[in-house]
C-alpha cells in the first residue's frame, strides 16, 4: 500500500484544519464538507458500482429492517433470515471505533477521540453516498455500541459517533473477537483506535476480520505529542486509563521514548502489510486527508477485485 | 568574630530550597496526563538521575544567597582586629591570684592547700609573666601588684592569713578585671584559689573579662565535710529580787551529711563556765540547746558558746555581750490637781514590757523642777500649762538630748517664752461633727515612729476617732508627722539642739479620742518614748567584716571621780592590737577580727568597766557547700568555658557600629548573586517546552 507523507496537504484539495472541524457540532455537515471538498478535488471521481444480484440469506438480527425478512423461509425454517441483495449495496462499512479512556487526550486542541468521530463520520459518509452499508462498533474493553452495517443506519451511526464518550480502560482483543461473530460477510472493517497494545495482541484481534474476508483498515490516531514527547520538565505522568502515576524526567528518557514509539508504529505498519491490513498513521493535528485518501484508494481496489 | 544573633543561624536549614527549586519544586504536584505509560514504563527509571542538580552554577548561586543572608542577619562582628588577636595569642602572661582566706578556709587542711595551689601557679610563671596576689573575703586586697618576682608572691603567700570576714566573689573577681583590663600583656589569667562555697553567690555577679581572658578555678573543698556551728543564741530575761537573771538558748546546727551523737556545748560567762550539756544533732537540722540561768550582775558580761570539735573551729564558738536592762527615765508631767485616772493610760501604756523598758515618774506640773529633768530621758507633758519660769530649763534639757512629748488637750500651750520649744502654735479647740467623728488622714510612716506600723496588717490609725482636737500650726522647719482628715496637723515635730519636741494635737485619755483603746497606742506610745529618749539598743553580738561607729559610747566614758566626758577612746582587738577612736579620729571600728574588742576610755585617769563588742563569723560561713568548677566559672563568667570571650574594652559607639557593619556588604553580595541567579535562570528557562 501506497504510503503517504504527512508534511502537508494533498495539492488541489480543500483541506480543513481539524481544530477547525472541531466546532461544527453536526457530524453529518462535517462528513459532507470534509468529504465533499475532498471528492471534488480529486482529479478523478470514485467508482460507484451497483448490482441488483441476490447474494444471501442471513440472520436477522435487532435492527434489520423487518421488510427485508425472508417470510418464506421463515414459513419453511421458523427462523427470520434477511436476503440480501448486491444491488442492496455494494459493501458493508463498518467502523470499529476504540472509545476507551486514552483516546480522550489531546495536546493540540482535539483530542484523539474528536478526530476519530471525524473521521468515522467521514468514512461513513462517503461510504454511505455509494450506497455501501454503514455500521458501526464502538468499543472499550467491552462492546459499548453495535449497529449493523445497513443502508438506512447512517444517522444512527452518525448518532452513535456523537455520543461515543471515552470513560474506561480500553482492551482490543476481547470485545473485537467477540463482535466478529456478527462480520460473517465480507466488507470493508476500519478499526480507528490508538492502539496501545503490542502488535501480536494487536492482530490477534483483528485476524478473524481478515479471515472473514474483511478488507481491514487500521487508523492508528495519535495525538503529536504522543510521537514527538515534547516535555521538558519533570513531572509525575499519569496514565489516563488506569491512573497509575510515574514521576518522569523528560529529557532523560526522551530519545528512548522516541525510539520506542517508532518501534511501534514500525512493527505496526510491518505486521499489517504481512497480512495485507492497511495501516494508516493519522496524526490528529493534520487534516483528515490521508485517512480519506487512504480509504478510497482501499475501496477503488475492492471493487477491481469484485 | 562573633555574631549578635547566631539564632540566625538556624535559617541555614533554608539552604534545602535550592536543593528543593532544583529536585522536588521542578516536579510538579499536578500529574501529567498522558494516554497510556506504555512505553514510558519501559525506559529505566533513574532515581539517581532525578536527585542530579542539572545546573550546578544555579545552585551554588543560590546556596551561596542564601549563606550570605543568613550570616548578614546573624550580625557578625570583629570584637578584635585580626592583628590584636594574634598579639593576644601570644607574649608574657598577666596572671591574677584570687586567694580566699575567708573562715570556711580554715576547715582542715583547706588552707595550706590553697596556699600551696597558689604557690604551685607562682612557680609556673615564665620569664616576662606578671602576677598579682589578691586576698579576698567580703572584700579583695590587692597583697602584691604586678610583678614576676617569685620570691615576693611566695613570700606573700606564705604571711597570708585566715581573716573572719564572710567571702564574697564578686569584689574579688572585680578586682581582677580590673587590673586585667589595664595590663599591657598579652595573655591574661585568673587564677581562683577557693573552696568555691555557694554562700559567696549572694545574687548572679557575671564579670565581663577582657577578650580572651583565662578563667582557672581551683577549688580545695572538701567532698562532705563535717560540720557542728552555733548559729545565734537568743535571751530570755527575767528580774529576780532586784537582779536580772538570763537564760540562753543556742542554736546549733550540723552542716554535715551524717548524725553526730554526744556533741558537747557550752555556755561560759565572762571566763567561767556556767553549764555544759551534750547533743545528738542530726544533719542539716537546727537544735536548741537552752542553759541554766545566770546572774548578770552588771554591764558588758562576755558570753560564749562552744560546741563541737569538728574542722572548722572558727564556728564551734559563738561570742555574745550582756548588759543589765536599764529602763529609760521617763517624766510624766499632769497639770495639778489632776486624778490618777487621767494619766493612767500614758502610764500603764508605759510600763509595759518584759524586762520593763521605762521608768514613769508622775509629777504635777507645779512641782516640775530644773533637778527633775536631769534625771530624766523623756518629758511627757499631758494637758498642762508649762509655767513661764521652767521655759529656759526645758529648753537645756532638750539642747542636751532630752526629749519632750506634749499632749495637748485643752491646757496645753506654749513650753518657753520664746516659744522656740513647740513644734508651732496650738490652735482652738475643735469639735468634730456630731456626724462623724475626724480621723487621721496622713501618717508618715518613714518617720521613726511610725515606721513600725508601715508595713501591712502591723497597726491600723484609720479607725482611731477623734472627737475634739486642736490643729498644730507647724512652723517652717518642723516636720509633720500627722494629719487629720480634714488636712489641718495632727502631731508634728521640732528638733532643738540635739534633742526633740514632739507635739499631738489631742488627748491620751479616753475623752477627746479613742486611740488609748486602739491597740496601736502602746507600741506608738514606746516608739516616741524610745525615739524622744534615744533609745540605742546595743546588739548582743556583731558580724564579722562589719564597721560600727562607737562615738555614742565614747561619749558615755567619764574621766574617774568626775562628769567630765573624755573624747577619746582606744580599741583593743581580740588580737591585742590598739587603736584610737573619737577625737581627732573617726569613732568607726572595722570588725576584722573574730573574738571580744574592747573599748576604754584614752587615758590613765579613765575608769570605767570597759565597753565591750562581741565578734562572730558570719553564720553562712559554716556552710560549706561547694559549687563545681564549671558551675563556679559559669557564675563568674557568664560562660562554661574556662576561657572568656567576652570584651571588657571600652568600645566607642562609632567603632562598635563600625565592627558590625559587616552585614551590609554580606546583604549587598547576597543580593548580588540572587540578582545573577535571576537573570541565567531567565536565560536558561527560554527553552521551548510544553505547558506543564
Amino acid at each position: 500500500m501506497e504510503r503517504h507523507e504527512q508534511s502537508g496537504p494533498m495539492p488541489g484539495a480543500r483541506f480543513v484544519d481539524p481544530k477547525v472541524l472541531a466546532r461544527i457540532g453536526n457530524l453529518e455537515l462535517l462528513a459532507r464538507h470534509v468529504v465533499d471538498g475532498f471528492i471534488n478535488g480529486l482529479h478523478r471521481a470514485p467508482h460507484f458500482g451497483a448490482s441488483i444480484d441476490f447474494a444471501e440469506h442471513r440472520g436477522y438480527v435487532a435492527g434489520d429492517d423487518i421488510r427485508r425478512v425472508d417470510w418464506r423461509l421463515y414459513a419453511r425454517t421458523d427462523k427470520y433470515y434477511v436476503k440480501q441483495y448486491d444491488a442492496d449495496t455494494n459493501t458493508n462499512f463498518a467502523v470499529l471505533l476504540d472509545v476507551s479512556k486514552s483516546m480522550s487526550f489531546g495536546s493540540t486542541g482535539v483530542t484523539k477521540i474528536e478526530y476519530a468521530r471525524f473521521l468515522g463520520a467521514c468514512l461513513a459518509y462517503m461510504a454511505h453516498r455509494q450506497r455501501d452499508r454503514v455500521g458501526i462498533v464502538t468499543f472499550d474493553e467491552e462492546i459499548v455500541n453495535y449497529v449493523p452495517s445497513s443502508a438506512k443506519h447512517f444517522e444512527v451511526l452518525l448518532h452513535t459517533l456523537d455520543r461515543a464518550q471515552p470513560v474506561r480502560a480500553g482492551r482490543l482483543r476481547a470485545p473485537l473477537e467477540k463482535i466478529a461473530e456478527h462480520f460473517k460477510r465480507r466488507g470493508v472493517v476500519a478499526l480507528i483506535s490508538d492502539l496501545y497494545e503490542e502488535p501480536d495482541e494487536i492482530f490477534e484481534a483483528i485476524k478473524p476480520y481478515r479471515f472473514l474476508g474483511n478488507d481491514i483498515m487500521v487508523f492508528h490516531v495519535l495525538d503529536p505529542a504522543e510521537i514527538d514527547f515534547p516535555y521538558r520538565e519533570a513531572s509525575k505522568f499519569q496514565d489516563l486509563e488506569t491512573g497509575e502515576e510515574v514521576p518522569i524526567v523528560p529529557e532523560s528518557l526522551l530519545a528512548q521514548y522516541r525510539e520506542l514509539i517508532t518501534a511501534h508504529i514500525e512493527a505496526l505498519r510491518a505486521k499489517c502489510s504481512e497480512i495485507r491490513v492497511d495501516y494508516t498513521l493519522v496524526n490528529t493535528s493534520r487534516p483528515l486527508d490521508d485517512a480519506l485518501f487512504n480509504y478510497l484508494a482501499n475501496r477503488e481496489r475492492m471493487m477491481r477485485v469484485r | 568574630m562573633s555574631f549578635l544573633t547566631p539564632l540566625f543561624f538556624l535559617g541555614l536549614s533554608a539552604l534545602a530550597i535550592p536543593v528543593l527549586v532544583h529536585l522536588i519544586q521542578r516536579e510538579r504536584n499536578t500529574p501529567v496526563e498522558f494516554p497510556s505509560l506504555m512505553f514510558l514504563r519501559r525506559v529505566p527509571y533513574q532515581s539517581v538521575q532525578r536527585r542530579r542538580i542539572n545546573n550546578w552554577l544555579l545552585f551554588l548561586l543560590r546556596s551561596a544567597a542564601v549563606v550570605l543572608t543568613v550570616i548578614a542577619f546573624s550580625r557578625p562582628f570583629l570584637s578584635q582586629t585580626p592583628i590584636q588577636a594574634s598579639i593576644a595569642n601570644a607574649g608574657a602572661r598577666e596572671v591574677v591570684i584570687l586567694l580566699d582566706r575567708s573562715p570556711s578556709m580554715g576547715y582542715g587542711d583547706h588552707w595550706q592547700r590553697a596556699k600551696d595551689e597558689a604557690k604551685r601557679v607562682i612557680d609556673g610563671l615564665g620569664a616576662g609573666d606578671q602576677a598579682t596576689l589578691v586576698l579576698f573575703d567580703r572584700s579583695a586586697e590587692e597583697n602584691v601588684r604586678a610583678t614576676g618576682d617569685k620570691t615576693r608572691l611566695r613570700a606573700a603567700v606564705d604571711a597570708a592569713e585566715l581573716s573572719a570576714a564572710a567571702s564574697r566573689y564578686a569584689p574579688a573577681l572585680r578586682l581582677a578585671q580590673s587590673l586585667l583590663s589595664r595590663s599591657r600583656l598579652g595573655r591574661l589569667e585568673t587564677v581562683v584559689v577557693s573552696d568555691m562555697q555557694r554562700t559567696g553567690w549572694d545574687r548572679p555577679e557575671q564579670i565581663q573579662f577582657p577578650e580572651g581572658t583565662t578563667f582557672t578555678p581551683i577549688s580545695v573543698a572538701a567532698e562532705d565535710p563535717a560540720n557542728v556551728s552555733v548559729t545565734s543564741v537568743t535571751f530570755n530575761r527575767t528580774r529576780f529580787a532586784n537582779e536580772e537573771r538570763v537564760i540562753v538558748t543556742a542554736a546549733i546546727v550540723n552542716r554535715g551529711a551524717t548524725p553526730v551523737a554526744n556533741v558537747p556545748v557550752a555556755l561560759e560567762v565572762d571566763g567561767l563556765d556556767v553549764a555544759t550539756s551534750r547533743a545528738t544533732l542530726l544533719p542539716g537540722v537546727t537544735n536548741a540547746v537552752t542553759f541554766p540561768a545566770f546572774t548578770l550582775a552588771q554591764a558588758n558580761v562576755r558570753g560564749r558558746v562552744t560546741a563541737g570539735t569538728d574542722a572548722l573551729a572558727a564556728d564551734n564558738e559563738f561570742r555574745f555581750v550582756l548588759s543589765p536592762a536599764r529602763p529609760t527615765p521617763v517624766l510624766l508631767v499632769v497639770r495639778d490637781g489632776a486624778a490618777a485616772a487621767e494619766s493612767l493610760y500614758l502610764s500603764s501604756a508605759l510600763d509595759v514590757g518584759s524586762p520593763r523598758q521605762f521608768d514613769v515618774l508622775v509629777t504635777p506640773v507645779s512641782k516640775l523642777t530644773e533637778p527633775a529633768l536631769t534625771r530624766t530621758r523623756v518629758v511627757i507633758i499631758s494637758d498642762a500649762t508649762i509655767p513661764g519660769t521652767m521655759g529656759p530649763a526645758l529648753r537645756r534639757f532638750v539642747e542636751r538630748g532630752g526629749g519632750i512629748f506634749t499632749v495637748a488637750g485643752s491646757r496645753g500651750g506654749p513650753l518657753d517664752a520664746e516659744s522656740a520649744l513647740l513644734p508651732g502654735t496650738l490652735s482652738e479647740p475643735r469639735d468634730a461633727s456630731s456626724a462623724r467623728a475626724e480621723t487621721l488622714g496622713v501618717i508618715d510612716f518613714s518617720h521613726v515612729v511610725f515606721e513600725l506600723f508601715k508595713t501591712p496588717k502591723s497597726g491600723d490609725f484609720s479607725g482611731v476617732r477623734f472627737f475634739r482636737y486642736r490643729p498644730i500650726v507647724p512652723a517652717a522647719g518642723d516636720q509633720v508627722l500627722a494629719r487629720f482628715a480634714d488636712g489641718t496637723v495632727a502631731m508634728a515635730e521640732r528638733r532643738v539642739g540635739a534633742g526633740k519636741v514632739i507635739a499631738f494635737g489631742s488627748t491620751l485619755d479616753s475623752n477627746w479620742n479613742d486611740l488609748v483603746l486602739k491597740p496601736v497606742f502602746v507600741p506608738l506610745i514606746h516608739q516616741v518614748a524610745r525615739y524622744l529618749g534615744q533609745v540605742e539598743e546595743q546588739p548582743a553580738w556583731q558580724n564579722a567584716g562589719q564597721v560600727i561607729d562607737v562615738s555614742t559610747q565614747v561619749a558615755a566614758f567619764t574621766a574617774g571621780g568626775t562628769d567630765e566626758r573624755v573624747t577619746s577612746a582606744m580599741v583593743v582587738t581580740p588580737g591585742g592590737d590598739r587603736q584610737t577612736v573619737g577625737g581627732s579620729a573617726d569613732g568607726s571600728v572595722d570588725l576584722r577580727e573574730q573574738g571580744f574588742y574592747e573599748i576604754r576610755p584614752q587615758g590613765a585617769a579613765a575608769s570605767g568597766r570597759p565597753f565591750v563588742v562581741a565578734v562572730n563569723i558570719d553564720p553562712a560561713e559554716s556552710d560549706l557547700a561547694s559549687m563545681d568548677a564549671q558551675e563556679f566559672t559559669a557564675g563568674a563568667t557568664g560562660r562554661a568555658s574556662m576561657t572568656s570571650g567576652g570584651a571588657s574594652t571600652v568600645v566607642k559607639p562609632e567603632e562598635s557600629e563600625r565592627r558590625q557593619s559587616i552585614w551590609w556588604f554580606l546583604l549587598l553580595i547576597g543580593f548580588g548573586l540572587l540578582v545573577t541567579e535571576s537573570v541565567i535562570a531567565n536565560r536558561l528557562s527560554q527553552r521551548p517546552a510544553i505547558g506543564i
